[in-house]
């Protein structure tokens, strides 16, 4: 009797712990969503795996890979430069990659061919994770880390250049791009600031904005204006000439939008194109911050739009890729020129290039759509098969 | 419609948003949202707790019965559990009745985890997938997102041993105020391997789980004792020997 009773008592003392252990927690894990890069006939992409894969876009054979050692995650998009390929990883590493080293599949890093890593500082952080995009430019590469500092890195040899002050002391994540405009480096953070970093020293200068809110995607800047999206569910325009904390405007103009504005918008000749996790695509004057027209995709738009001449690619979560043709008038509600589905969820950025559209689904495929013909041309496994 | 649908409709995203909310009322203090969100559930389950702090107290008056009910029947042990439970039974006492409330706080347990994994949202992928669950209240869009540290506690990690201690200590002093000592020796064992092992087990289990869990489980035993104190005027059990130990 006494035996039963006390498997009892261990039964239920454990049972918020088996629970737990069963249900589905609110967390998810960190599998990375890499999108992808096409240089010179070749796309680059990262995959859950932790590897860094090129594939030849006419023989649709890939080049090579390279494993992330020890593995980690990749959600920056590959950024292709000559012949050297710059990742960062969760594990908060920066990599050049030589695409002539790795075709070879030499040891990394080859330092005759230009390779380098380099690691990022943990600090007193929970992770020095790197999660949103490089940034690129001509001799440098700047970095957001989740240990809520941006540094500065020499583009050739990988050594640091400077550091930031952690811009966001309470978040300690950096998730977001920076954005260079007239010789300033404007980072957004999760607490609610936009800073202006001086390009040589990453020191603070004096223009900074604040929010209420977080803001959820990388600034993207046209002209003196930064145009991003925030936690709470407004796209906010920012001067950034003008020293102060009230916007240029804010989108909706009245009651906020169905959800959150996660990923960047785009502008193209005086219109921010934006999509939302509400499902919807809104056009919106940059000026004036008017809406021209909205589109509903029917399900949540994770992926910055990307525009090619004058059509516009929009891909929903569900992977239904969208084209409009943005040199025909269009009033209120948008109608695409073409829809195709790729039959895969699509959270990574993408990129466009002739009339292809490639795609990194969330199955870890690689899909190439042709928006001429509204079809998928033709899509790669990037899992490795056993 | 799923069960998980179900589940979040309606205790997974109530809990996750009434603490995002919280958290943004008390200046960003998950923390603290934690610890108004345990008030809040130690209110709503009052009636339930009141139930069992009555039996508590009607179960300490029975004391001097129970001790006269060894006395009489100390060599007989079937007789006297046999006389204890039917004391137990007139008066509408459960001694396992502290096991109630527990169980019934079960779903908020995992619906917390849930919250705090969700609302830290430790990974982007968790982060985006937050947006999916949120209301559309200005208060909780203005919260996200949140900062997991509070105190020395970072609230979506694992393994606080101070933290563990706290949950294993308050537990068992809850237990002890609660617990009525067995007047039959096979249940007086049980009895004593529960008020040990329910605390070691907690304070282990806390050791695995978020610190934001075992900080719910921490203030919602030390709401505990206060409203014990309060309600049954004084430490209880905690103070009390057993009939055993008192003939020893």
């Amino acid at each position: 009797m006494k035996q039963p009773k006390i498997l009892l008592l261990v039964v239920i003392a454990l049972l918020p712990l088996i629970l737990v252990s069963c249900i589905p927690g609110g967390t998810q894990s960190a599998r990375g969503w890499s999108g992808t890069a096409v240089d010179d006939g070749v796309i680059y992409v990262g995959t859950v795996d932790g590897r860094v894969v090129a594939i030849n876009s006419s023989t649709q054979i890939q080049k090579w890979s390279y494993s992330t050692d020890p593995p980690a995650t990749i959600y920056t998009t590959p950024i292709a430069d000559g012949d050297l390929v710059y990742v960062g990883t969760y594990s908060g590493q920066v990599l050049a990659l030589s695409t002539l080293a790795r075709s070879q599949n030499l040891t990394f890093p080859q330092r005759g061919y230009g390779e380098w890593k380099w690691d990022c500082p943990k600090e007193n952080a929970k992770s020095n994770a790197i999660v949103a995009d490089l940034l690129v430019s001509e001799d440098t590469i700047y970095v957001s880390s989740s240990n809520g500092r941006v540094y500065s890195l020499d583009k050739e040899f990988g050594d640091q250049n400077w550091e930031s002050e952690i811009l966001d002391e309470k978040q300690r994540k950096l998730w977001t791009s920076p954005v260079i405009h007239d010789g300033k480096l404007y980072v957004s953070t999760f607490d609610g600031h936009i800073y202006a970093l001086a390009l040589e020293t990453g020191d603070l200068l004096d223009w900074s904005f604040e929010s209420e809110a977080g803001f959820a995607s990388s600034p993207v800047i046209d002209e003196d204006t930064i145009f991003l999206g925030s936690f709470d569910r407004y796209l906010y325009a920012v001067n950034v000439t003008i020293d102060s904390d009230e916007p240029m405007w804010k989108f909706p103009e009245e009651k906020p939008a169905g959800n959150w504005f996660w990923a960047s918008p785009v502008i193209h000749e005086g219109i921010v194109y934006a999509g939302c996790l509400d499902d919807k695509v809104y056009a919106v004057e940059a000026e004036t911050g008017k809406k021209l027209w909205e589109f509903d995709a029917g399900n949540p738009v994770v992926s910055s739009p990307v525009l090619m001449d004058n059509l516009l690619i929009v891909i929903d979560e569900s992977g239904t890729v969208y084209v409009f043709d943005l040199s025909t008038e269009i009033e209120n509600e948008a109608t695409p020129l073409k829809t195709t589905s790729i039959g895969a969820d699509v959270r990574s950025s993408f990129c466009a290039q002739g009339s292809l559209v490639y795609i990194r689904g969330e199955d870890n495929w690689i899909y190439v759509v042709n928006i001429d013909m509204g079809e998928v041309s033709w899509k790669v496994n990037l899992t490795i098969e056993e | 419609m799923s069960f998980l649908d179900v589940w979040y409709f309606i205790i997974g995203n109530p809990v996750l948003n009434v603490l995002i909310a919280l958290s943004h009322i008390l200046g960003g203090s998950f923390g603290g949202a934690i610890v108004v969100l345990t008030i809040i559930v130690r209110l709503i389950s009052w009636p339930l707790t009141k139930r069992q702090l009555k039996s508590s107290k009607a179960m300490q008056e029975m004391q001097p019965k129970i001790q006269e009910l060894q006395r009489k029947y100390g060599k007989n042990q079937q007789k006297l559990q046999q006389e204890t439970m039917k004391l137990y039974k007139e008066a509408g006492v459960n001694p396992l009745g502290c096991l109630w409330p527990m169980l019934v706080q079960l779903p908020i347990w995992i619906a917390l985890y849930q919250a705090i994994m969700g609302a830290l949202a430790t990974t982007p992928e968790s982060l985006l997938g937050l947006a999916h669950r949120l209301y559309s209240w200005d208060i909780v869009n203005q919260a996200i997102p949140l900062s997991s540290t509070f105190l020395w506690l970072d609230l979506a990690g694992q393994g606080d041993i101070i933290l563990a201690i706290i949950v294993g200590g308050t537990m068992w002093v809850q237990q002890k105020m609660t617990q009525a000592p067995a007047v039959d020796p096979r249940q007086q064992s049980t009895s004593r391997m529960m008020l040990l092992m329910m605390p070691l087990l907690f304070g282990f289990i806390s050791l695995l789980v978020p610190s934001g869990l075992a900080l719910y489980w921490a203030a919602s035993n030390i709401i505990g004792i206060i409203t014990q104190y309060f309600f049954t005027g004084g430490w209880g059990y905690l103070k009390f020997r057993s009939p055993s130990q008192s003939t020893q």
